[in-house]
C-alpha cells in the first residue's frame, strides 16, 4: 500500500493515462486516450452518452482489460494494491439489500484492503457523519432512496482512496440531494483527494471541476484547466460597443470578421489575436461603453470544440 | 487473500443466520429418515390389511392344513373362509365365490377341483377383482398351497416325516465380503444397501441444492447491482472463489450437525424398521471416499452453477441452464439399478468416469464393490481438473457478463464469450 509520502505534490500529475485504445468488435469505444490528472483536483470527464467515459474508467479500474496504452498512478503501473486507494462509484451501483449499514460499510471497506477493526470504525463515523447514525444497524432494504445513495457514496470514500472516480453521480437525484452529494465532494477535495467526475451534465461539471477533458467518439478532443479551455475559446470574439454607437475603427488589429447585434458589435478574432490590442484603437474612435471577452458555457464550449475536432478531422 | 476471506466470511455468516438453513438443518434428517422409514412403514401396514379369501374346496381336505401352512409361514393376516355350495355343483360355487367377492365379504377366491389332491398338473383358479391380487398369490397364496400339496402327496405315498424333512431341506447361505487385502467380512446385503443410499441421496441433496445456491448468490451481485463496484476491489476469480467456499462452508457445517446428530443416535442403537444404522459399514474407503466425492461434487456443481449465474441478470434467465446442469446428477441417480447389477462392467466404468456422474456413480460403486484405486483416483482428478476449468470458465463469464445487462444469454451467447 502507498504512503501519502509517495503521491507527488499537489498540482502534480497523479494519474496518467497514455494511448489507451479499447474496441468492441468493430465498434472502437476509446482510442488512444491520454490524460493527465493533477493531484488534488476535481477533474470533470465529459462528454455525450456513448462518448466512452465508462469504458476508459473501467480500463483505469482493471474490470476490462484495454487493448493498448498504459495506465499510471503517481508514475508507478496500476498494480492491484495501487487500485486499493482508487475509490470507484460507477453509474450501475447498488447496495446489498439485506446486509445493515454498518456491516455493509465495514464489508466494502475490508474489499479494499483495510482491517475488519479498523473497517467497523470508520464505517461508524461515516454513517454519524451522513446522519445516518441511528440506522446503523438497519437492513440497507428499509432506507430512503437517498440514504441509500449516501451510503454508496461513503463506501467509496472509506479506503481513503487517492483518487476516487465518480460516474454520473448526480443521475437520477433530487436538488436537494444533489446539494448534499457536491457538499461532501467539496469536502473531501479540501482534504486532498483526487476526483475524477464523470458527466454528461456540463452544467453541473462547470460549478465544480478545475480541469476538464472533453471525450467524443472514444477520443479526447480538448483537455486542460478549466480556465485554459475557456481562454482558448474566449480569444474567438469580443463585445464592443461605442458612445452614440458608433462604428468601430475598419481596420481593428486581429479581427477577421465582424457584425452587429442587439445595439453591440461582435468581433471575430484570428487565432492568437490578443483582445488587449484592440483596446488602444477603440478608445481613440470614441468612448468605449462595453467591451467584454465572451465567456462561454461549458456547452458552447463544448460544442464549439466538436465542431472544430469534426473539421480537423473532415480536413 | 485476505478479500476472498472476507468474502468466504460474508457468505457463510449470511447462510448460517438466514431462517432457512436452521429450518433446513431441523427438517433435513426428519425427511431424509422419511425416504426410508417410510416405505418401511407402508409396505408393513400393507402387509398388515387382513383379508379373507374364499375357498372352494371341492375335496375338503386342502382348507384345514392350507390355514396351518399359512400361519406356520407368517401370513396370519390373510384368512381362508370355506365357502360351501348350498346344492355341490360347480357352478353353483363358483357362482357363490364371485358374489361374496362383488359384496365385499371376502378379498379373492381360490377354486380347487375335488381331485386336486391326485391330478398330475394339479388346477387352481383365481378369482379377483384386480391384477394386484397377483401378489397375494405368488407371495401368499401358491406357497402355501404348494406345501400341502407337497406334504399331502408325501403323506399318500407313506413317506416318513424324517425322510421328507431330510428331502425338502434348503441351503442356509452365509454372504463374506473379500476385500483387496485378502480378509473376509461377514455382509449384510440389506444394511449396505441402505447405508449406500442414504450417503449417496446426502452426496445428491447436498451437491444440487448448495450448487444452486451459488447460482443464486452471483446472480444477487448483478441484481443488486453490485457487480462493478465488487469488480473495482477484487478479481471476478477471487470473487468467485470466495462466494462458493462461503457457501460450501455453510453445507459442511449443516452435514457436520446431521453427522453428529447421527453418530449420537447410533450410538444409542437408534434403528430403522428392520435395520440398524451401522457404523461399522462406513469402513475407511467408503468414508475417504464418502468426504472427497462430497467435496468434489460440491465444487464441481457449485463452479458450473456459478458460471451460469455470472450470466445471467436474474433468476429466470437461468432457468433454461438449472435443468441441464441438475440432469447431471439426476442421470446416474436413475442409473444405479444399472450400474448394480454389474458394477464392474465396462459401461459402469465409463459412466462412473464422468465428472458429472463420479460423485454418485463412482461413490456407488465404491459402496457395493471397492474398483480399482486407480479408477477412484483418476475420477478425482477429473473432476478436480473439471474444477480447475470451470473456475476459470465462471471468472471470465462473470467479467463479461456484467458488461451485458438487458439482453438474456443464451447458450450460442455463453460459447461466443468463452471463447473471446
Amino acid at each position: 500500500m502507498t504512503t501519502p509520502g509517495d503521491l507527488p505534490a499537489v498540482g502534480e500529475t497523479l494519474l496518467t493515462l497514455r494511448g489507451v485504445s479499447k474496441s468492441y468488435g468493430t465498434k472502437q469505444a476509446a482510442r488512444d486516450v491520454c490524460l493527465s490528472i493533477p493531484r488534488g483536483a476535481i477533474y470533470g470527464f465529459l462528454g455525450p452518452n456513448g462518448a466512452g467515459k465508462t469504458t476508459t474508467i473501467r480500463c483505469i479500474m482493471n474490470i476490462i482489460l484495454p487493448d493498448s496504452g498504459e495506465i499510471l498512478l503517481a508514475g508507478r503501473p496500476l498494480a492491484r494494491e495501487l487500485r486499493d486507494r482508487i475509490g470507484y462509484l460507477p453509474e450501475e451501483r447498488g447496495l446489498y439489500r439485506k446486509m445493515k449499514c454498518v456491516e455493509q460499510l465495514a464489508y466494502l471497506a475490508q474489499l479494499k484492503g483495510v482491517p475488519r477493526k479498523e473497517a467497523l470504525v470508520r464505517a461508524d463515523a461515516w454513517l454519524e457523519r451522513l446522519g445516518l447514525g441511528e440506522n446503523r444497524d438497519k437492513k440497507v432494504d428499509t432506507l430512503s432512496k437517498g440514504m441509500q445513495q449516501k451510503i454508496q457514496f461513503a463506501a467509496t470514500f472509506i479506503c481513503k482512496p487517492h483518487l476516487v472516480i465518480l460516474d454520473e453521480v448526480f443521475s437520477g437525484l433530487d436538488p436537494l440531494n444533489i446539494e448534499l452529494l457536491r457538499g461532501l465532494i467539496m469536502e473531501e477535495k479540501s482534504r486532498g483527494t483526487t476526483i475524477l467526475f464523470s458527466t454528461h451534465m456540463l452544467a453541473e461539471a462547470e460549478k465544480v471541476c478545475d480541469a476538464i477533458c472533453l471525450i467524443e467518439g472514444g477520443e479526447v478532443i480538448l483537455d486542460g484547466a478549466l480556465g485554459d479551455v475557456r481562454k482558448q475559446f474566449t480569444l474567438k470574439s469580443v463585445k464592443v460597443a461605442l458612445a452614440g454607437d458608433l462604428d468601430p475603427p475598419p481596420d481593428l488589429p486581429g479581427v477577421i470578421a465582424r457584425k452587429k447585434t442587439e445595439g453591440a458589435w461582435q468581433l471575430t478574432l484570428d487565432e492568437g489575436a490578443d483582445p488587449q490590442a484592440l483596446l488602444a484603437p477603440l478608445a481613440a474612435a470614441g468612448r468605449v461603453e462595453l467591451f467584454a471577452a465572451n465567456r462561454p458555457s461549458l456547452s458552447e464550449i463544448f460544442l464549439a470544440a466538436v465542431a472544430r475536432h469534426r473539421a480537423e478531422v473532415a480536413a | 487473500m485476505s478479500k476472498v476471506l472476507t468474502i468466504v466470511r460474508k457468505e457463510y455468516l449470511e447462510r448460517v443466520r438466514s431462517k432457512s438453513f436452521v429450518i433446513g438443518t431441523l427438517l433435513g434428517p426428519a425427511l431424509m429418515s422419511m425416504f426410508i422409514v417410510l416405505p418401511v412403514l407402508l409396505s408393513e401396514t400393507g402387509g398388515d390389511e387382513q383379508r379373507t379369501v374364499g375357498v372352494v374346496d371341492l375335496s375338503g381336505e386342502i382348507v384345514g392344513p392350507m390355514r396351518a401352512a399359512l400361519v406356520d409361514r407368517g401370513d396370519d393376516n390373510v384368512t381362508l373362509q370355506h365357502v360351501e355350495c348350498p346344492d355341490g355343483g360347480d357352478v353353483a360355487c363358483v357362482e357363490e365365490l364371485k358374489r361374496r367377492i362383488i359384496d365385499g365379504t371376502i378379498h379373492s377366491g381360490i377354486m380347487l377341483p375335488a381331485d386336486f389332491m391326485s391330478m398330475s398338473a394339479p388346477r387352481a383358479t383365481f378369482y379377483n377383482k384386480s391384477v394386484s391380487s397377483m401378489v397375494l398369490r405368488d407371495e401368499v397364496l401358491q406357497p402355501a398351497l404348494d406345501r400341502v400339496l407337497r406334504e399331502g402327496r408325501f403323506t399318500r405315498a407313506a413317506v416318513p416325516e424324517s425322510l421328507y424333512t431330510y428331502l425338502t431341506t434348503r441351503t442356509d447361505w452365509t454372504s463374506r465380503t473379500v476385500s483387496a487385502e485378502g480378509g473376509d467380512t461377514e455382509q449384510n446385503e440389506a444394511v449396505s444397501f441402505v447405508m449406500a443410499f442414504v450417503l449417496i441421496m446426502i452426496i445428491y441433496i447436498m451437491v444440487i441444492m448448495y450448487g444452486s445456491h451459488t447460482l443464486t448468490a452471483v446472480i444477487e451481485e448483478k441484481s443488486s447491482r453490485m457487480a462493478e463496484v465488487m469488480l473495482a476491489s477484487v478479481s471476478s476469480g477471487h470473487l468467485m472463489l470466495g462466494k462458493v467456499l462461503g457457501i460450501g462452508m455453510a453445507g459442511l457445517t449443516q452435514f457436520g450437525i446431521w453427522a453428529m446428530a447421527f453418530f449420537v443416535l447410533s450410538q444409542r442403537g437408534v434403528s430403522v424398521g428392520d435395520f440398524t444404522l451401522d457404523v461399522a459399514f462406513m469402513t475407511p474407503i467408503i468414508l475417504i471416499s464418502f468426504v472427497m466425492f462430497f467435496l468434489l461434487g460440491f465444487f464441481l456443481y457449485a463452479t458450473l452453477y456459478a458460471g451460469v449465474g455470472a450470466l445471467c441478470n436474474s433468476v429466470q434467465d437461468s432457468q433454461q441452464f438449472h435443468t441441464p446442469l441438475a440432469m447431471g446428477m439426476v442421470i446416474p441417480m436413475m442409473l444405479l439399478s444399472v450400474i448394480l447389477r454389474s458394477p464392474d462392467s465396462t459401461l459402469a466404468v465409463v459412466l462412473s468416469l464422468v465428472p458429472l456422474f463420479s460423485p454418485v456413480l463412482m461413490f456407488m460403486r465404491v459402496c457395493v464393490e471397492t474398483p480399482p484405486v486407480w479408477q477412484i483416483g483418476l475420477s478425482w482428478l477429473l473432476m478436480a481438473t473439471s474444477i480447475w476449468f470451470a473456475a476459470k470458465a465462471a471468472g471470465k463469464l462473470f467479467r463479461l457478463g456484467i458488461l451485458m445487462h438487458g439482453a438474456s444469454p443464451t447458450w450460442a451467447s455463453m460459447i461466443r464469450m468463452l471463447r473471446s
